[in-house]
């Protein structure tokens, strides 16, 4: 019996729900020698911002248990070299490309959305907001509803692309945000990106990080995006793409009975690189055994 | 680069803590090049760790397998240290960059830290097999610790080694040999690897006698393969990543002690005593 793991999000239609997450994949190419990238639902690039930034000073990763660190500081290219450079490779792809940008004022997130317009290839923003606004203390703009949604509404100003928000899991309330991007104009969520973290070095009694903290990745956070994309599904009907610490697809499965349409693939990517083929394989191979014909049909059956 | 499930066919303690394995994999042994690394998962079952470890690539049998040659420091090495002949690893390769030399170098000199060696008996391999003369200089802390003396002495016009101890060869540093010896020896490229300090030091003397210096650099990474953007080092060109733009970089444009490369050796940290201060 076939299954149906084509799913649509935010208009975007992909041939299955599994994608990788932004800045884990770069944009495609290192991996594209070890599968066909195409059979991806969609491809989500590295976080762009207006002008190139290098980066943090290293080192920049580090394992913890079940899991690591990264404080890679958005080191990119800029806006520019993305569309001549980048964007062209990505599209062979023939795939959804979802291009995930920042910046540290709203202006920059409007003037990125602007220069997207009328772009070939590109099938929706990704909204990080996880990145610190200048201009209101260095607060980030995900840590607050106020900001959040004004960063939303900025970009949804700008363009007519469908608008994914990728929210930050270091706040009190998910939902509250959730609520906030959502009524700014969001299409979609993507959740959650890294959790803030430390870790020292007992040898040298130094942080193992140069920027000190970073982001936690990997199955040790998988237990709290599971809960935050059950809270935030409860809380709005936008779909969601489900992400944190997915290695395998059982552990993609998770995230749709907790209510994701979709989910995306980091750190498993470093683990093997070919983990988003086998998840794809393995959810067919999960709905076919249980007598499924759609993994549309897994999407918020959590039994609560 | 390749994925392979590859086969252990050979495991050896050469020394205490520092084991050699051969694994089968015909796709990278056979593009394999001195100086590049493959990134493996350390053990069958991988659950007690997350992320592959970087290992040089130490010898070929070309064609067939290639070998790896490492020390247990941590989780993971303890566990690689465990496969038995016929488990099969998931190795990732070859990667990065790999030492460079032009076809009518007429010397060499291959300079080895503790466990230094490992990428370059490959080298010595290939440079012999391409009759470019070189010397090998070798050093460790103790003679026991000293590996691969004898394959360096059956392949170098001469292999000089210095122990810490005077136990074998030279007493003191490598570093210090090769300070009295560079001057006599005068090889037109230094290629070495070992611990950064080291790697520092030989990178001044080969800057101060005007020698073309390729050096092996270490960083944590991730992914291994270009991606993540975690191994950065810090060059003169800027950010570099470790994994792609490296792991063999020109000595002169590192900027040394800028990045933290210079803390992550081979023979692990030294223990710094933190300093006791009365606060009141
Ligand atoms: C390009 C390259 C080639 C290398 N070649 C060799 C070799 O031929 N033989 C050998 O014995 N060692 C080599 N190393 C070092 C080797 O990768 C580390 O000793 C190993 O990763 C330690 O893992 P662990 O789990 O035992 O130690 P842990 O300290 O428990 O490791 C914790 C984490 O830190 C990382 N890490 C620790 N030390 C290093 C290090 N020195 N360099 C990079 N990452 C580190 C680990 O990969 C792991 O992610 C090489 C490193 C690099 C970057
Ligand atoms: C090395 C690394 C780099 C990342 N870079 C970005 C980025 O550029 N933009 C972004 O939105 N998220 C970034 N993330 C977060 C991931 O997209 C993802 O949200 C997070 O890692 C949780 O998923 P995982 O546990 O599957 O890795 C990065 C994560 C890692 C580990």
């Amino acid at each position: 019996m076939s299954v149906n793991l084509s799913v649509t999000l935010a208009g975007i239609k992909m041939k299955n729900p599994v994608m990788p997450a932004s800045g884990t994949f770069g944009n495609g190419r290192e991996f594209s020698e070890f599968f066909d990238v195409g059979r991806l639902g969609a491809i989500v690039a590295k976080t762009v911002t207006l002008k190139p930034r290098e980066g943090n000073m290293p080192p920049r990763v580090c394992e913890t248990t079940s899991g690591m660190l990264n404080s890679i500081g958005l080191q990119n290219e800029g806006l520019g070299y993305f569309l001549k450079h980048d964007l062209p490779y990505m599209r062979k792809f023939k795939i959804p490309i979802i291009v995930n940008i920042a910046g540290n004022t709203l202006e920059e997130y409007a003037q990125i959305c602007r220069d997207l317009r009328g772009v070939e290839g590109v099938s929706a923003i990704e909204l990080n907001i996880s990145c610190p606004n200048i201009k209101a203390g260095g607060i980030a703009f995900g840590a607050s509803s106020k900001l959040a949604e004004q960063v939303t509404a900025a970009s949804r100003y700008n363009t007519d692309l469908p608008l994914i928000v990728k929210l930050t899991p270091n706040v009190y309330n998910i939902s509250k945000i959730a609520r906030a991007v959502v009524s700014a104009g969001a299409d979609a969520v993507s959740l959650i990106n890294t959790l803030v973290g430390m870790s020292i070095d007992i040898k040298t009694f130094k942080p193992q990080l140069a920027n000190y903290t970073g982001g936690l990745s990997g199955p040790a956070i998988k237990p709290v995006a599971v809960r935050m994309v059950w809270e935030v599904a409860q809380t709005v009907d936008v779909p969601i793409i489900g992400i944190g610490g997915i290695m395998t697809a059982e552990d993609a499965i998770e995230f749709f009975l907790a209510g994701a349409t979709a989910i995306a693939v980091g750190t498993a990517n470093f683990v093997n690189p070919k983990a988003m083929v086998e998840i794809i394989e393995g959810i067919e191979r999960f709905l076919s055994e249980r007598g499924f014909t759609d993994v549309r049909q897994l999407i918020g059956k959590v039994r609560v | 680069m390749f994925q392979a499930k590859a086969d252990v066919i050979s495991k050896k303690e050469i020394s205490p803590g520092v084991f050699s394995i051969t694994l089968i994999s015909p796709e990278i042994s056979r593009n394999a090049k001195p100086g590049q690394f493959v990134h493996v998962l350390c053990g069958v079952q991988n659950d007690k760790f997350l992320l592959r470890r970087p290992f040089s690539i130490h010898r070929v049998v070309p064609g067939r397998a290639f070998e790896i040659l490492f020390q247990v420091v941590g989780s993971g090495t303890k566990e690689l240290s465990k496969v038995k002949i016929h488990d099969a690893l998931d190795v990732i390769g070859p990667l990065g960059t790999s030492f460079t030399y032009s076809p009518d170098i007429k010397s060499a000199l291959l300079l080895a830290g503790g466990l230094g060696v490992a990428p370059l008996l490959f080298l010595a391999e290939e440079l012999t097999e391409n009759h470019v003369m070189f010397y090998a200089m070798l050093g460790a802390q103790t003679k026991t610790k000293l590996l691969r003396y004898i394959d360096f002495k059956r392949l170098a016009k001469k292999t000089f080694a210095a122990t810490e101890d005077g136990s074998f060869g030279h007493e003191g540093t490598v570093v210090a040999l090769l300070n009295r010896t560079v001057h006599r020896l005068r090889p037109q490229v230094i290629y070495a690897v070992g611990p950064g300090k080291m790697l520092q030091k030989v990178a001044e003397t080969a800057d101060d006698f005007g020698i073309d210096c390729q050096v092996s650099i270490e960083a944590k990474m991730a992914c291994g393969v270009g991606a993540c953007l975690g191994c950065t080092c810090l060059t003169r060109q800027g950010f570099k990543l470790t994994c792609k733009d490296g792991p063999i970089f020109n000595a002169r444009d590192i900027m040394w002690g800028e990045s933290e490369v210079e803390q992550l050796s081979l023979d692990g940290y030294k223990y710094e005593a933190a300093e006791i201060t009365d606060s009141d």
